[in-house]
């Protein structure tokens, strides 16, 4: 496990500001980076994959592993079936698996992982993401992977919103262009 | 001009009066105006000139058929040209002015052009300049080339400004059900009847209000009627969009829209976007684009003060301004009668002139005169319409506004983005909609269908349609709604007047100046197919894409043929529908963010510690550390020196690295590296090269043991993503059997070099464990895993790119500041520094170690002087393709390092090394990298010459740089300039 006493520095530090931005007296998009993201990747091989999952499921704390495309959660463990192989878990360490089982890959440090929320956050995020976000197509639980201005990202669905991954390297470009759009609902950084 | 506002009337506000720029005087409209409704109440009758003979042109139409009020709106960075004055909405302060004119629209000296318009038909400008005697005799482009500038700027519609845009644009999705486009009665009531049966539905309307035509109308019920329907679409939750067009549909229901979200705007506020682009995916899509009233082509047809019937009664109906006061109306259908009548009711007196026998019944009193059997001759007036030559009576009939109705035409471009043939249907005389299996339903006059109440009941017939399409069991509304509903007595087909013994200049494409007698010309000049009658003639090729003039056209080219418009077709038209700005299309994709910026989790370090940044790629990255009063030379010769005498630090964090996992990685790495990986020991690294299938080396890199089952790749940063996707897809696709999964986690990790003799001494400082960093523990190519002071984990490799005793150090990436304070602050008693990109480009090339520079994709491993790292042993991906002998040919360019003769000159990258006396061509090879050497003592180069080095030894050759019109002598050496056995990196 990658931990250290000293203190971990996100990607968007250098405009991260707190406060209410953009169209006056509104607040239609909240965004706010979860700090010090803990996220592991889970792979299986096709002839075990069952055994991974229960594995997997065991150690986030949930009933079954998610089907492809979802994310089932217990408090903030998360545990997100990202392609048909491989999981990505959240908020838990994940120790390594024997080798004929799968492959455990430490991620944390990746990603930026923001939360997008408020009543406009589904039409600000599809100014970029060509996925439909509607909440009958995708509803708390669903994961997808998308282009996000050019950028491969991955996106999941809480039950309190939007939960995006950044690749870190392009966080900023992205969250600037968070920023920039969410600016004509009003928006919050959290 | 007799235009005039209304008292009353219209839905304008008259309570608030915006004031406005025209051609430098002020005028003014009211809210709900439009600049044309606004121009015509202020008296203004030229708006533009025309595209080829400066022939004046006043407001045609009301809508997005303009061919006449064409303006330049705004002023600096916001002058945008070709604005149709009809569809933009008035705001205070709006400025406008008439284009294509000099020196003002009354006055324009490019009226001539109008005086020898016989001699410049279609196709005159490229029959006279291409080919031309006794220059070319025939054939040749050179004279047009000359004179291309000249024309085109003669011709031409409105400049654009050449300022950068100064608004914002964006993308956006959506996705529905159903996307209904057109808000008259048939999209209203498609959407109304949609939305209670359970669908998503927008709604989209490229005008400011909802309501088509029931904008148009004049008695109070139809407004009494487009507000039920608005309220009851609301209440059933249609999403509706004003403002926007439905540009192009696609594939898959993929419609394209734009949204005008400021353009009528006095003061938007900065946050908001000026146009949306929008991408709308839905099930069904309903058409409900309406109908366009069509032209009659008789003499002067383009004189200010001729319009569109219905464009007359929009006028007057919606904007309160009366457009004539004399008015005469030319007809070959029923349509316009009720304009007639309104207008008359208004005060204006009123003339019709009906080509058909057979005219409907007008009550005695009211004020419209009917003339049948007559048809329209030529107009009179030059800068606005005073009288009309027709059948009807003899002489000129005096009249200030002439109406013109020569039938409609459904708007069916959607359909025709989608491949859709279109049908001839000639009872009504128009095309209409095809049969198609696509979920697109045609409602209201876009299906031929005249009478409002006729198309809400077409709309909810297309929503009923789609509806059952998606598996809703909805019964369709009983009543048969029979094309050509809404006209009393059949259309009388009439294109164009022609009158034996005279000649008429009629216009066929006001936009584009196309007459009758072009189209004719086609005919004789041998045309035949309606595509290449558009192509020669231009017609239907301007902004307005022929929406007015394309049926007259195609009816005068069917005549020609002595064929049917049937049988002629139709051009197909393609997206957009109307046009569509730049901005729009690029979005947020402008300066900064014109591709995403990537950023390592060293930038702002860096930063803070003086670093100037450059791109390479997209990344941003350090390009060299100034110290004061230094130039780019000055710092990087100083940071190579310093990383070859005591100790230099390097952000590579933009190297690719790619996590492979896995029990087969072993066997996986030894098919896709040229040189032997099998049995690659824990805790080493070995440098690889990876060649594609044809043999082409794809990329170099190393790749670590940490593990039994677990290796790090690093590759380069140019082709990082290009060497994920290729294993990505040979584990999928061609070898699925083995057990190994790849990661890219050039994210994960930070990464430094820490290059030069003392870079041992740094390292001791910052690691946990400095018992770790011996020559011992880690030696060449050694691999640790081990924690920096602060518990930060770490894996160090002694790789060297520099050709010094060198470390690559990788901490989790939100460390990386923290291990770069560590570094830095152990490297300078040691009189260390931090190197940029350029001063790792100078210690590379002192190497002769290879990058993307010169890994271009089309160069053998041969090629590159790594020949020895092939090998023989087992076979690997490329070993077959890459002996073919055309790639072991001996001749072919080989990578050589390169000297000036004279040590004092200097050469660049990109330049062409030549045989002295034979500078031409691509010469015998190219420089990919120069820099000056501070430890050669001169500048240097590397790159490829035929041959290779031995080709050329104790030869003088020549760099030619044609750019800057240099030649240097130079020498060809071996690549490895600098300590060529590696002492300095393995001891």
């Amino acid at each position: 496990m990658i931990s250290s006493p000293i203190k971990r520095v996100s990607a968007l530090a250098s405009d991260y500001t707190r406060g209410r931005f953009g169209a006056d007296g509104k607040i239609g998009v909240v965004l706010k980076e979860v700090p010090d993201l803990t996220l592991y990747q889970v792979a299986a091989w096709p002839d075990n994959l069952a055994t991974v999952s229960a594995k997997t499921a065991e150690a986030t704390g949930v009933e079954a592993a998610p089907g492809p495309g979802r994310a089932v959660w217990k408090g903030n463990h998360v545990l997100l079936r990202v392609e048909p192989l491989k999981f990505w878990i959240t908020g838990i360490f994940i120790p390594q698996l024997p080798s004929t089982e799968g492959t455990v890959l430490d991620l944390s440090h990746s990603r930026t992982h923001v939360r997008v929320i408020g009543p406009q956050a589904q039409i600000m995020l599809n100014r970029y993401l060509p996925l439909d976000l509607r909440n009958q197509s995708f509803v708390p639980g669903s994961v997808a992977s998308t282009a996000f201005h050019h950028v491969g990202i991955t996106l999941w669905r809480s039950e309190v919103g939007f939960e995006l991954f950044l690749p870190r390297g392009f966080a900023l470009s992205l969250w600037g262009l968070l920023r920039q759009s969410a600016a004509q609902f009003g928006y919050e950084v959290a | 001009m007799s235009a005039r506002r209304l008292s009353h009337g219209g839905r304008i506000d008259r309570a608030k009066t915006i004031s406005f720029d025209w051609e430098g005087r002020k005028l003014t409209g009211y809210p709900g105006d439009t600049l044309a409704s606004a121009l015509m109440a202020g008296g203004q009758r030229v708006i533009g000139r025309s595209f080829k003979y400066h022939r004046p042109r006043g407001i045609m139409s009301a809508g997005v058929e303009e061919s006449g009020a064409i303006v330049t709106l705004g002023d600096g960075a916001w002058r945008d040209p070709n604005v149709k004055a009809t569809t933009q909405e008035l705001y205070d302060g709006l400025v406008a002015r008439g284009q294509h004119a000099w020196p003002n629209l009354h006055f324009d000296m490019g009226g001539v052009a109008n005086f020898f318009s016989r001699f410049l038909p279609a196709g005159f400008y490229y029959k006279t300049f291409m080919g031309m005697p006794p220059f070319e005799w025939g054939s040749g482009t050179g004279w047009w080339m000359r004179y291309e500038k000249l024309i085109r700027r003669a011709a031409g519609m409105g400049t654009a400004s050449r300022a950068p845009d100064p608004d914002a644009y964006e993308h956006a999705h959506a996705f529905c059900d159903l996307l209904v486009v057109g808000s008259g009665p048939a999209g209203l009531s498609a959407a109304l009847v949609a939305a209670q049966s359970g669908l998503e539905v927008i709604l989209v309307e490229q005008d400011f209000e909802f309501g088509g035509d029931l904008l148009n109308q004049a008695n109070p019920e139809s407004e009494t009627k487009r507000i039920e329907l608005l309220s009851a679409i609301h209440t059933a939750g249609v999403r509706t969009m004003s403002r926007t067009t439905a540009f192009g549909l696609y594939e898959n229901s993929v419609a394209g829209l734009v949204e005008r979200v400021t353009d009528h705007l006095a003061n938007p506020a900065d946050y908001l976007p000026r146009q949306r682009f929008w991408t709308v995916r839905s099930k069904q899509t309903v058409l409900a684009t309406g109908a366009l009233e069509r032209l009659i082509a008789f003499g002067n047809n383009d004189r200010p003060g001729i319009m569109s019937a219905n464009a007359g009664r929009t006028y007057l109906n919606r904007y309160g301004v009366l457009p004539g006061e004399n008015i005469i109306v030319v007809t070959n259908n029923d349509s316009p009668y009720q304009p007639a009548l309104e207008l008359a009711k208004a005060g204006a007196t009123v003339h019709l002139i009906d080509a058909r026998t057979t005219t409907p019944e007008l009550e005695k009193g009211c004020g419209v005169s009917v003339k049948s059997e007559s048809i329209p001759i030529k107009a009179h007036g030059s800068k606005g319409i005073r009288g009309l030559e027709s059948t009807a009576s003899e002489g000129i009939q005096s009249c200030d506004l002439l109406l013109v109705s020569g039938g409609w035409s459904p708007v069916v471009h959607l359909l025709s983005h989608r491949g859709i043939k279109l049908v001839w249907d000639a009872q009504i005389a128009c095309f209409l909609p095809g049969d198609t299996d696509a979920p697109i339903h045609v409602a209201g006059s876009a299906a031929g269908i005249w009478g409002s109440k006729d198309c809400g009941a077409s709309g909810q017939v297309a929503a009923a349609k789609a509806l059952g399409q998606l598996g809703h069991d909805i019964k369709l509304p009983t009543g048969k709604i029979s094309r050509g509903s809404g006209w009393d007595l059949p259309i009388k087909p009439l294109y164009e007047i022609k009158v034996p013994g005279r000649k008429l200049q009629s216009f066929v494409d006001l936009q584009h100046d196309v007459t009758s007698e072009d189209v004719r010309l086609a005919h004789r000049e041998g045309f035949q197919s309606v595509e290449h009658l558009k192509r020669f003639t231009t017609l239907g090729m301007a902004t307005d894409q022929g929406k007015m003039g394309n049926i007259i056209g195609m009816a005068l080219m069917a005549e020609a043929l002595g064929k049917n418009i049937h049988d002629m077709g139709t051009t197909t038209f393609r997206p957009p529908y109307t046009p569509v700005s730049l901005g729009a299309l690029g979005g947020r994709h402008v300066d900064s963010n014109f591709r995403p910026i990537r950023r390592t989790p060293l930038h702002d370090w860096n930063l803070s510690n003086g670093a100037i940044m450059t791109l390479a790629g997209l990344w941003d990255r350090p390009w060299y550390f100034p110290r004061e009063g230094e130039t780019i030379e000055d710092a990087y010769i100083r940071e190579a020196t310093v990383a070859r005498k005591s100790v230099g630090l390097c952000d590579i964090t933009s190297l690719g690295k790619i996590a492979v996992q896995g029990p087969d990685t072993a066997e996986f790495l030894n098919r896709i590296y040229t040189n032997p990986f099998a049995k690659l020991s824990i805790g080493k690294a070995r440098y690889g090269i990876m060649l594609r299938d044809d043999g082409m080396v794809m990329d170099d890199g190393t790749c670590w043991r940490l593990t039994e089952t677990d290796y790090f790749m690093t590759t380069t940063t140019a082709h990082a993503a290009t060497v994920m996707v290729w294993l990505e897809e040979l584990l999928q696709v061609r070898w699925p059997d083995l057990k190994v999964h790849v990661t890219s986690v050039s994210d994960q990790w930070a990464g430094c070099t820490v290059a030069g003799p003392n870079s041992r001494a740094v390292l001791e400082a910052c690691v946990t464990d400095p018992t770790l960093i011996s020559n011992e523990t880690c030696p060449f190519m050694g691999v640790i895993e081990t924690t920096l002071t602060g518990a930060i984990p770490s894996r160090i490799a002694r790789i060297s790119f520099s050709g010094e005793l060198a470390f690559e150090v990788y901490v989790p990436s939100d460390y990386g500041p923290s291990m770069m304070d560590l570094l830095f602050n152990a490297s300078k008693p040691l009189d260390g520094c931090l190197y940029g990109l350029e001063a790792l480009g100078t210690l590379r090339i002192e190497k002769g170690h290879v990058t993307g520079a010169e890994l271009d994709g089309r160069v053998t491993i041969e090629d590159a002087g790594l020949g020895k790292m092939a090998s023989k042993q087992k076979s690997y991906i490329g070993d077959v393709l890459r002996k073919r002998p055309v790639m072991l040919d001996k001749n072919r360019a080989r990578l050589v390092g390169i000297f000036p003769k004279d040590r004092t000159q200097r050469f660049n990258a990109g330049t062409i090394l030549c045989k002295p006396g034979a500078i031409s061509g691509f010469g015998e090879g190219w420089i990919t990298g120069a820099t000056y050497s501070p430890a050669l003592g001169h500048w240097i180069g590397i790159g490829f010459i035929s041959g290779g080095f031995e080709s050329w030894v104790g030869q003088t050759v020549v760099v030619a740089d044609p750019v800057r019109d240099q030649n240097i002598n130079v020498e060809i050496v071996l690549p490895q300039m600098f300590d060529p056995a590696g002492k300095r990196s393995h001891d």
